[in-house]
């Protein structure tokens, strides 16, 4: 695993006087540095198939943005003295970078969209409230602010989502539904409470899931949060909740 | 889990986003049980997918905030249509209690929320979503054309329907008994004494709020009708209670360990009416005669889509529902949409009468009685042949 932060230590046993709960720490703020990064990169793709310039202006603002929130994430690390690593070609993150690309290779904007905006940022603003709530310090504070900017994300996106799907609602439905079982399959196995198919290639050491009550969280909050999250915002784009729920519920655990 | 589950964008339900097409009637209900719970996921997952684990599933639902999970289409005996959804609060079944008040509030109000922006004319709150609201409908929002009824007059009918029907069944003479009710200041409460007060020959009223109690004895009184109060905490009084009465209606809105009715006496006819049941399956009542009451039978016909036949009504009997649900149903069958039950205490036998007779136009009626054990007008038949 490479890191693409500047980090100040270089292994978690190099720094004197951790927290017992920094090696914790630092696989949650790994994973969210992994997220901020492929969200980099899935922006600057889209940048590259956007025809309007406000738009491409938009998504360049928007990987820039993530790049700040994944070095904000470092920052915490070094705060805590742990370093932060990410990777983004570990096995779950790929499949969804590879989801996402295939968006683009079909200069599929509306898809890009409802992947990054939708799906991953769902994700992001519920894991990261939750987290942001129970982090110590400027660590929770991180957390509780990225949140709170993915949100505004989110909105921007849906009101040119609203927008295309009023101009054929049962093909945009059908397009979530497609994305959904694609994308959502994948985060519901990141999400899911136990790694059952094996170590997710972002955690340091073993996986951190276990040892998340450590800091009052636990896996199934993170993802029973990210799932409502996911629901309602589905539900704010008009997309009838008893079809949504049963997607939810037809996703691994 | 906090407001936030139930919470619904108050701009999407200004706007039409999200309409499901001409609705005439929400129901709004949950589940009584994990089992039932995972009933219902399972459906919405597909027979095609391996059922959720228990655990899984006590981990996720707490987190599903309140939605429409199937459409209801209901028939009339005199050829009326009404088409409908079922929105579930998702409130864990194991979260009754009030202790879990305000999130179990907020999930009411956030289903309320999706029977507005459904456009549903007409919303039945049922079980523990009428206790919730009962009395506070300014809780919900103002700002739509959607009314709500607890539905509690038409429970109230098929109580009451359903002891005079026990009665006849056991060669009881009404005039001759004593009544209990348990949970007697409650609106279905209320509305079972109303009722059935000036038909026995005494009233024993049962409930936590002594003032309320008092008020109610005084209005019976007043009337000449014999009763008696005592509260739940006053042990004594409801023991003697327990023990004098020969029918007991238990519609208290909680499960009610302060009240015993382990000392009841032999071959009393109870109605357990109570919204989660007021006695456990495990409870011990030797030679009761106890059913399940406030329930009725839609013979229109009734479809569920997706198909959740005997998972979201979960009778021994087809097309039984909760009679509060069925009041929204009568009413739309009916296009009276009006908040026909509303608030506490208004629950008249004139009002009783009414809204039976509007649910029997269409054909829905008391349902076959039946407990814990099965149907007891089987049990009934069969021992009568042994005689």
């Amino acid at each position: 695993m490479e890191s693409n932060v500047d980090l100040s230590c270089s292994l978690p046993g190099e720094c004197p006087a951790l927290s017992p709960t920094a090696l914790i720490w630092q696989d949650v703020l790994a994973q969210a540095m992994t997220g901020e990064l492929v969200a980099a990169m899935n922006y600057t793709a889209l940048a590259g198939i956007c025809d309007d310039p406000a738009e491409m202006a938009d998504a360049l603002e928007h990987a820039q943005g993530e790049r700040g929130h994944a070095a904000a994430f470092a920052s915490e690390g070094r705060r805590i003295g742990v370093p932060v690593p990410s990777n983004v070609e570990a096995k779950h993150w790929k499949r969804l970078r590879e989801a996402f690309m295939r968006r683009i290779a079909e200069r599929d904007f509306i898809g890009c969209l409802i992947v990054q905006e939708i799906m991953l940022e769902s994700f992001a603003v519920a894991s990261y409230a939750r987290v942001g709530r129970v982090g110590p310090g400027s660590l929770g504070k991180t957390f509780a602010a990225i949140a709170t900017e993915e949100e505004k994300h989110i909105e921007h996106a849906m009101a040119i989502l609203r927008a295309e799907r009023d101009l054929d609602t049962p093909r945009f439905d059908d397009k979530v539904r497609q994305l959904h079982f694609e994308v959502m399959t994948t985060l519901a196995e990141m999400l899911a409470r136990e790694c059952v198919h094996g170590h997710c290639e972002v955690c340091y050491g073993s996986c951190v899931k276990p040892s998340l009550f450590g800091i009052s969280l636990s896996a199934a909050e993170l993802r029973g949060a990210s799932l409502q999250q996911y629901l309602r915002t589905l539900d704010k784009l008009g997309l009838p909740g008893e079809v949504t729920l049963a997607w939810v519920t037809q996703l691994p655990v | 889990m906090g407001n936030s589950v139930a919470s619904v964008d108050e701009r999407e339900t200004a706007d039409t986003r999200g309409r499901i097409g001409d609705v005439d009637f929400a129901l709004i209900g949950h589940q009584e049980s994990w089992r039932a719970a995972a009933d219902v996921l399972s459906v919405l997952r597909g027979h095609e997918h391996m059922p959720l684990p228990e655990d899984e599933i006590k981990d996720i639902l707490p987190w599903i905030p309140p939605r429409a999970v199937c459409h209801v289409e209901v028939g009339s005996e005199v050829g009326a249509k009404a088409r409908g959804i079922y929105i579930d609060s998702f409130i864990p079944p194991d979260c009754l209690d009030s202790a879990s008040l305000r999130d179990n509030l907020a999930r009411v109000r956030g289903a309320a929320q999706c029977a507005i922006k459904a456009g549903a004319k007409i919303v039945s709150l049922g079980g523990f979503s009428s206790i919730l609201i009962e009395g506070n409908f300014d809780l919900l929002s103002e700002k739509h054309d959607t009314v709500f009824t607890t539905g509690n007059t038409l429970t109230v009918a098929f109580i009451v329907r359903g002891i005079k029907k026990m009665c006849a069944l056991e060669g009881r003479d009404l005039r001759r008994s004593t009544l209990l009710i348990v949970g007697a200041t409650g609106d279905v409460g209320s509305g079972c004494a109303r009722c059935l007060a000036p038909l026995v020959k005494r009233v024993l009223l049962c409930a936590r709020n002594v003032e309320r109690l008092r008020k109610l004895a005084e209005e019976f009184r007043s009337e000449g009708i014999e009763v008696e109060v005592a509260t739940d905490s006053d042990q004594a009084g409801s023991q003697q209670f327990s023990a004098t009465a020969d029918l007991v209606i238990c519609a208290a809105s909680l499960p009610s360990p302060g009240f015993r009715l382990r000392g009841i006496a032999p071959g009393a006819v109870v109605c357990d009416a109570g919204y989660p049941k007021n006695l456990a399956p495990s409870a011990e009542l030797p030679d009761a005669k106890v059913f399940f009451g406030g329930l009725g039978q839609i013979t229109g016909g009734m479809k569920f889509t997706p198909d959740f036949r005997g998972i979201l009504n979960r009778h021994p009997f087809p097309d039984v529902v909760h009679g509060c649900l069925l009041e929204g149903m009568a009413l739309a069958l009916e296009r009276r949409f009006e908040p026909f039950s509303r608030g506490r205490g208004f629950i008249t036998p004139e009002r009783v009468e009414e809204m039976e007779t509007i649910a029997a136009l269409h054909g829905i009626h008391l349902a076959p009685l039946y407990n814990g054990d099965g149907p007891v007008e089987c049990v009934h038949a069969a021992s009568e042949k042994q005689y």
